[in-house]
């Protein structure tokens, strides 16, 4: 059944290389401004995500991001340790709900080694889907993707070697897979959770061997200071960010990391690079506007001859414009289909690199807010684009225009 | 049955104005206007189709007097009354053959009846372009089909600008002959202008301008 439809898909179809270069030209705007939104969108969620509610990173002096990186996130180097009876005495403050001592310095095949207490997985809602949870020194519970890409399960051994990158000498001590955590799609996947005592046995163990080495039995009751890397706090309320941070700092010889404000000052900086390319991509936007609002003007011009016959034909000023109308909705349709298929596209090849570099699940949302935004952006160029040309159309000298005088 | 009563034509831009000479036309009366170039011609066959405003007097075809049509009304008038058939004959370059037949019938408000159409191809000797593209007629199939558009809706009023200005003898006759039948076969008013002398013969009536 023939309708103004028909007849605007027809038009598409009779000069398809204007068409073809209108919608690239759209769907590449729309695919960056969407792409880039969502990347930026899905790092900060992950790096927020990494934070599992943490208030608080209580660690060694030195840069608070690098703390915060290190500890929560575990992608940055430890600054050092601190003493674990300290930490507790911190963690018995009545402000605070919840502190997680860590203490990590070891890996195995580049996974991070973190001795931890049952909490820590609980930060991440971590649950053991397979065995069960480390109970005594040595036994250890893997992350989801440690147990996928090293083929570990239940009852499993590896050793350990120390530093947090490959390479470091490998310990004598050997660690027993006693359970496998679920997917988090946080730090958890990639970690190797185990009792804080194994990582304070193992060093004062192979420390103990290199004194026996060293003194030849010299001294048989030294003692060595518990120590961790830092200490993950949850407030019981915000009073306690207002007080305790800043006592932390100031009467101890320890740092008091706030992760959101260490994160939201990382933001800021790699947040340049993203408006950046977001101001290129509105450009090539606003530039795919102008061409929409062409194109459709060009459309009016070109076949203001077929508009004229229309006419005599019957058809309403009105048909005429939702001829107009359609062929845009038509373009635009297309061109964010192929927009999102594009940047989905660059989001799953960046997921896929990123994947093998980082070995974390890693979960993209679509920027539904971003994406509304430039539909009805242009869906208002599409509008004003069809309310000026009513003026054209309404004003076609049907007489003039059939008798070649226009 | 068409009817004009002392009807004037001036474009705003210029004082000149067009008097013409009165027509009456009763049910399946056709009608040659003729004239020399530049007397006004078409502009009295576009007046008669609503395409240019008239200054005064009054046209009325079938009862409807349509200088008192809203430009809305007007439009839809000509596009279920009316058919045109141009000089140079035009068709939607995008559609096909038998799309260009269905818009017609589509903006007429008419129901599309593919019976019908291929009926008309069918006497046309356009059957089997149906399904091309305009850009494959040759200027004769072009004519053809010009008349096909002005017929496919059933009209009142067939009216012609200079159908067979451009058309050799042989042609000449046969896009006379197939107006002349199909105007008959509708029950339709035809008025064809022309300056083509060749097709006088074939009109009892004849307005001179």
């Amino acid at each position: 059944m023939m309708n103004v439809w028909k007849i605007s898909i027809d038009n598409i179809k009779h000069k398809p290389l204007n068409f073809v270069l209108s919608v690239l030209f759209l769907a590449v705007g729309f695919a960056l401004l969407l792409g880039v939104e969502e990347l930026n969108m899905s790092f900060k969620s992950q790096f927020n995500k990494g934070l599992s509610g943490v208030d608080l990173v209580v660690g060694a002096k030195g840069s608070p991001l690098q703390l915060v990186m290190a500890s929560l996130l575990q992608i940055d180097n430890p600054i050092g340790n601190i003493s674990y009876q300290e930490a507790e005495k911190i963690g018995r403050n009545r402000l605070i709900e919840k502190a997680v001592p860590i203490s990590y310095g070891d890996n195995y095949n580049g996974f991070r080694v973190v001795g931890t207490t049952d909490a820590y997985a609980s930060l991440f809602h971590g649950e053991i889907v397979e065995g069960r949870k480390p109970i005594k020194p040595f036994e250890v519970a893997v992350g989801n993707a440690i147990a996928k890409k090293e083929l570990l399960k239940v009852g499993d051994t590896f050793k350990s070697s120390h530093g947090v990158v490959t390479g470091g000498h490998l310990h004598d001590k050997d660690l027993v897979v006693t359970g496998v955590y679920q997917a988090t799609e946080t730090v958890l996947d990639r970690l190797v959770i185990t009792p804080l005592e194994s990582v304070w046995e193992m060093h004062h163990h192979e420390e103990k061997g290199e004194i026996h080495h060293e003194h030849k039995h010299e001294d048989k009751n030294e003692h060595i200071e518990k120590e961790i890397t830092a200490l993950l706090v949850v407030f019981r309320s915000p009073t306690g960010l207002l007080t305790i941070p800043r006592k932390i700092n100031e009467t101890t010889n320890m740092q008091a990391a706030l992760p959101k404000y260490e994160l939201e000052k990382l933001y800021n900086y790699t947040g340049v690079g993203v408006t950046i390319i977001s101001y290129i991509a509105y450009l090539i936007l606003s530039l795919s506007c102008f061409t929409l609002l062409l194109s459709l003007f060009k459309m009016i011009s070109e076949r203001v001859f077929d508009l004229a016959l229309l006419r005599t034909y019957g058809a309403k000023t009105s048909e005429l414009l939702k001829m107009v109308f359609y062929e845009g909705i038509i373009l635009i349709t297309i061109a964010i289909t192929l927009g999102t298929l594009i940047s989905q596209i660059i989001v799953l090849l960046v997921t896929m690199i990123l994947k093998d570099d980082y070995l974390q699940g890693l979960s993209f949302d679509m920027p539904y807010l971003q994406f509304f935004k430039i539909v009805f952006l242009l869906l208002g160029v599409l509008f004003i684009a069809v309310l000026v040309s009513i003026i054209p159309l309404s004003k076609i000298k049907i007489s003039k225009v059939l008798n070649h005088e226009l | 049955m068409i009817q004009t009563l002392d009807i004037t034509f001036g474009y705003d831009s210029k004082d000149e104005v067009f008097k013409f000479p009165n027509i009456n036309l009763k049910a399946k009366e056709h009608l040659l206007i003729v004239g020399k170039s530049g007397i006004g011609k078409t502009t009295l066959l576009h007046l008669l189709a609503g395409l240019l405003p008239i200054k005064t007097g009054s046209i009325c075809i079938n009862s409807t007097r349509i200088e008192d049509l809203s430009q809305k009304k007007l439009d839809a008038f000509r596009g279920e009354h009316i058919g045109l058939v141009f000089q140079r004959n035009h068709a939607l370059k995008s559609l096909t053959v038998a799309k260009n037949l269905q818009a017609r019938l589509f903006f007429s408000r008419k129901p599309i009846n593919y019976k019908r159409i291929n009926e008309v191809l069918t006497t046309l000797d356009l059957l089997d372009y149906k399904d091309k593209s305009i850009q494959t007629l040759s200027t004769g199939q072009l004519q053809r089909l010009g008349i096909a558009m002005a017929i496919i809706h059933n009209p009142k009023l067939i009216l012609a600008d200079e159908p067979t200005s451009s058309l050799d003898d042989e042609n000449c006759e046969n896009v006379m002959n197939l107006l002349l039948k199909e105007a008959q076969r509708h029950q339709a008013n035809l008025v064809v202008i022309t300056h083509d002398k060749r097709i006088v013969s074939k009109f009892s009536k004849v307005l001179m301008l």
